[in-house]
């Protein structure tokens, strides 16, 4: 089979770069090894915020969040979106100064995003906080999306556009022939110019392929939901220095997450939970709003996620090969930049230049000159 | 002092309490857990301490649990009751609440013992309140000693029969028993007789209980199918096809029953591989004859592997408890195949009597795999044929994919009620078996879980005794 682009991992980087880039006129094959949203991007948080980004990522992330409120209709589709707002709160004087030396460096660099909030305006907008927590700081624009409805929006519309995804189908290996990629998936084989490496936790195995060597390396973020609960917070809530990350659905279901990892069995497509760990998140969940006391956990899980050694992702080019562009490592935060990093990886393909800075990003700021 | 058990043992039911027996003679250190506050599990509930005046009106398939159990007591094994297991990891860890507090301890070897549930009846209005299951009615009976006078029985298999039958001998008023065993399954199960003629006690007690029931002047109609029930707010009429007719009359208790399905949700959530088996309509954990399952520590016994009764159970859980001793090397394969032999000879003879029953018993299509529109699916999200149709439509191909569009099975009973019926109905929309579309993948915990009860661990280890209260 043959495409001007062949997009390897099915995540929402993936789709959404599969979306822009058969809306451009591009044929597209997306490859999935399991299936579409089957992995990182279908199972996390569905956290869509700016708020506490490095500053490396802010501009990429402020595009995303334009995009966002945008999408059921631009995609024609349920992605779940609603804007609600990221509280993240401070539990002591401490975190206080944290926040306040983050103000000097934000608005040192024009970014007025994020909002503090002393005690009593915390109170007003999360009125079942405890009492003990001393502050805080907002976005008003962020909230959350359901992930899989969100990568299945985008895996959706690119199909209308003509994007083929084949789902099952494993690369073994990648070669350049002349100006042509070849792709060899066991029994099938793929030809594209170019190529778009978005998988995720297995992007290291790919990048090699390709020609770059990267220090990604995989985790299992963890996350816990409640049956239904009264409602009690609008705000999706998290903490300036404590693992505590939580939202409350419409549904009155609450998500407990905040970044305790269980064990990852990449090779067996699988996880295990950490449950110590996930106990101390219900103690900090407990701790900062009482009212969770008698939550009930009705599921637990995590998924597998690629990290990078700064926790930032790697966007851009190959530094080996031409054509070829690596979309990956966002370090449990990527969902919310799925939009935009579609829009930038197909202008990378398109016209082999971003409007975006993608200087920090690129794969081979881990390589050391050997004296 | 050792940290981790040679054997845990999860429910203390007939397959449950026989393996512990097993296990204790030898020498093991065994432990049991079960939800309930004593022995017996779902069939010899409350035997040895039942709250009827008089628990003989059970039957004596009821009554004769009592010498198990007290074996079983009498045996020494560690027992921890009101033990909630919401967690079994394939490195022998249990994690289990117990009186508001997650408790956690480590066996070489695990035995899941964790019985059957009511297959689900996904007819239109199941859901309504005053719908029960036979099962329920059973539970509400052997507990408390409760019951619900005038109720409508519908469906079909042994069980359904003899909770009438015991309704009956109580002096309890039946409405009516709605028999929903097609002609076909008399005829269809022929064949299969022959083999059940061993058994012939218990064929000529099934048929027994349909005299009773008859005898006591309760209204049986027989073939019946297309159940519906109807209300607005809760159970106000029955409905159905009989005989080229179709019959209607009030009915605000409504008791279904259509055979057991194992108790999945430990084994699923461990990642033990599953088959769909098409004799019994369910899926099962795949396992070898000493009930060894694809993850090596993990040993199934019971009606959680299969439907077998609660005779076959205590052979099943004999056989197994002596294969882990094997492993445990506390016996040699010699002697376990000494002490193993007559069990799997009943235990052989008894499948032959499973064929003929089940294809007799064998639960509708319609009544599996439901066709209106509007018949709910999954209940406590409450999603129904044709929103999980719609979430097909949407390109959902498997239960994980229609669970993440449609967040059918995402509920509080992990799915127990419409697991089933899912894997079904993708199959029949996509053309394919059962085997192909697969089951939810499931993960812990196995029960709803208090956060303050997670926030709180302690260890549980050899020589742990548990406080009176």
């Amino acid at each position: 089979m043959n495409a001007d682009v062949i997009i390897i991992g099915g995540g929402i980087q993936g789709c959404a770069t599969a979306y822009q880039l058969a809306q451009a006129g591009a044929s597209v094959i997306v490859l999935e090894k399991d299936r579409v949203s089957r992995h990182a991007s279908g199972v996390n948080a569905g956290g869509v915020r700016v708020l506490g980004r490095h500053v490396a990522e802010v501009a990429l992330s402020k595009a995303s969040m334009e995009l966002w409120p945008q999408l059921d209709v631009e995609l024609d589709a349920d992605t779940g979106f609603r804007a609600r707002s990221l509280i993240n709160i401070a539990a002591d004087e401490s975190d206080l100064e944290i926040l306040a030396k983050r103000e000097q460096q934000m608005h040192a660099l024009g970014y007025l995003h994020e909002k503090r909030l002393d005690q009593q305006e915390l109170r007003e907008r999360l009125p079942y906080v405890s009492p003990s927590c001393v502050g805080g700081v907002v976005s008003e624009e962020d909230g959350y999306a359901i992930p899989y409805k969100s990568t299945f929006a985008f895996r959706n519309a690119a199909e209308r556009h003509g994007a083929t995804f084949l789902e099952g189908v494993e690369v073994a290996q990648i070669r350049k022939i002349g100006p042509h990629w070849l792709v060899d998936a066991g029994s099938q084989r793929f030809e594209s110019q170019y190529l778009v490496n978005c998988s995720g936790a297995w992007a290291d195995q790919i990048s090699v392929m390709i020609g770059d060597n990267v220090p990604l390396t995989h985790s299992a973020p963890m996350l816990m939901i409640t049956t239904r609960m009264p409602h009690f917070a609008t705000p999706v809530v998290g903490a300036v220095s404590r693992p505590l990350s939580f939202k409350q659905f419409e549904n009155g279901t609450v998500l407990i997450g905040g970044g305790a990892k269980g064990f990852a069995d990449r090779e067996n497509n699988r996880t295990r939970l950490d449950y110590s760990k996930l106990a101390v998140g219900a103690k900090n969940a407990i701790e900062f709003f009482p009212i969770m006391k008698t939550a009930a956990v009705n599921r637990m899980w995590s998924g597998l996620e690629a990290y990078m050694p700064d926790n930032l992702p790697v966007i851009g080019k190959s530094v080996s090969a031409d054509n070829a562009f690596h979309a990956f490592g966002f370090s449990a935060h990527g969902f919310q930049m799925g939009p935009i990093i579609g829009k930038v990886m197909a202008e990378l393909v398109l016209t082999g230049v971003s409007s975006f800075d993608l200087n920090a990003f690129r794969v081979d700021r881990f390589e050391r000159k050997v004296l | 002092m050792r940290n981790s058990y040679d054997i845990a043992i999860i429910g203390a039911g007939p397959a449950g309490m026989s393996a512990a027996i097993t296990a204790v003679k030898a020498g093991s250190t065994v432990v049991v857990l079960d939800d309930k506050k004593q022995a017996g599990g779902q069939i010899y509930r409350n035997v040895s301490h039942s709250p009827l005046p008089n628990p003989e009106s059970l039957g004596s398939d009821y009554t004769k649990g009592r010498s198990l159990v007290a074996e079983f007591e009498a045996s020494g094994v560690i027992a921890l009751w009101e033990s909630t297991v919401w967690h079994v990891g394939d490195k022998g860890e249990i994690l289990f609440s117990q009186k508001g507090v997650t408790k956690s301890l480590t066996a070489r070897e695990i035995i899941i013992s964790c019985g059957a549930m009511e297959r689900p009846f996904p007819v239109p209005g199941w859901h309504l309140p005053g719908v029960m299951s036979a099962g329920s009615a059973q539970v509400m009976l052997k507990n408390d000693a409760m019951v619900r006078d005038n109720a409508v029985f519908v469906g079909t298999g042994p069980l359904l029969y003899l909770i009438v039958a015991q309704y009956i001998r109580l002096g309890v008023e039946v409405k009516a028993l709605v028999d929903t065993t097609p002609l076909s399954s008399y005829t269809g199960s022929a064949p299969y007789f022959p083999g059940a003629l061993a058994h012939a006690r218990m064929l000529v007690k099934g048929m027994g209980l349909l005299n009773e029931i008859r005898k006591a002047g309760v209204t049986v109609y027989r073939f019946a199918e297309n159940i519906a029930i109807e209300g607005d707010t809760e159970a106000k009429s029955i409905k159905f096809n009989c005989g080229g007719s179709q019959i209607k009359f009030s009915a605000e208790h409504v008791f279904l029953h259509q055979g057991v399905i194992p108790n999945l949700n430990m084994t699923r959530s461990l990642g033990v591989d599953h088959h769909w088996c098409a004799q019994q309509l369910c899926w099962k954990p795949t396992l070898d004859i000493w009930g060894e399952s694809s993850v090596a520590s993990i040993a199934v016994a019971g009606d959680c592997s299969g439907i077998v009764g609660a005779d076959a159970a205590v052979d099943m859980g004999r056989v197994v408890a002596l294969q882990r001793l094997v492993r445990l090397d506390l016996i040699t394969e010699k002697i376990r195949d000494q002490l193993a032999a007559d069990a799997l000879a009943r235990i052989k003879k008894l499948n032959r009597f499973r064929k003929f029953i089940d294809r007799l018993y064998r639960p509708q299509d319609l009544h599996r795999i439901p066709q209106q529109e509007d018949t709910v699916v999954c209940r406590c999200e409450e999603q129904t044929v044709g929103q999980l149709k719609a979430g097909f439509d949407a390109g959902a191909n498997g239960p994980d994919e229609l669970k993440g569009l449609t967040r059918c099975g995402m509920g509080p009973c992990q799915g127990r009620q419409c697991g089933h019926t899912v894997s079904e109905l993708l199959a029949q929309w996509r053309g394919v078996t059962v085997s192909d579309i697969g089951y939810y993948r499931l993960r812990s915990p196995m029960r709803l879980l208090n956060l303050s009860e997670l926030s709180q661990f302690t260890h549980v280890a050899p020589g742990y005794t548990e406080e009176k209260s």
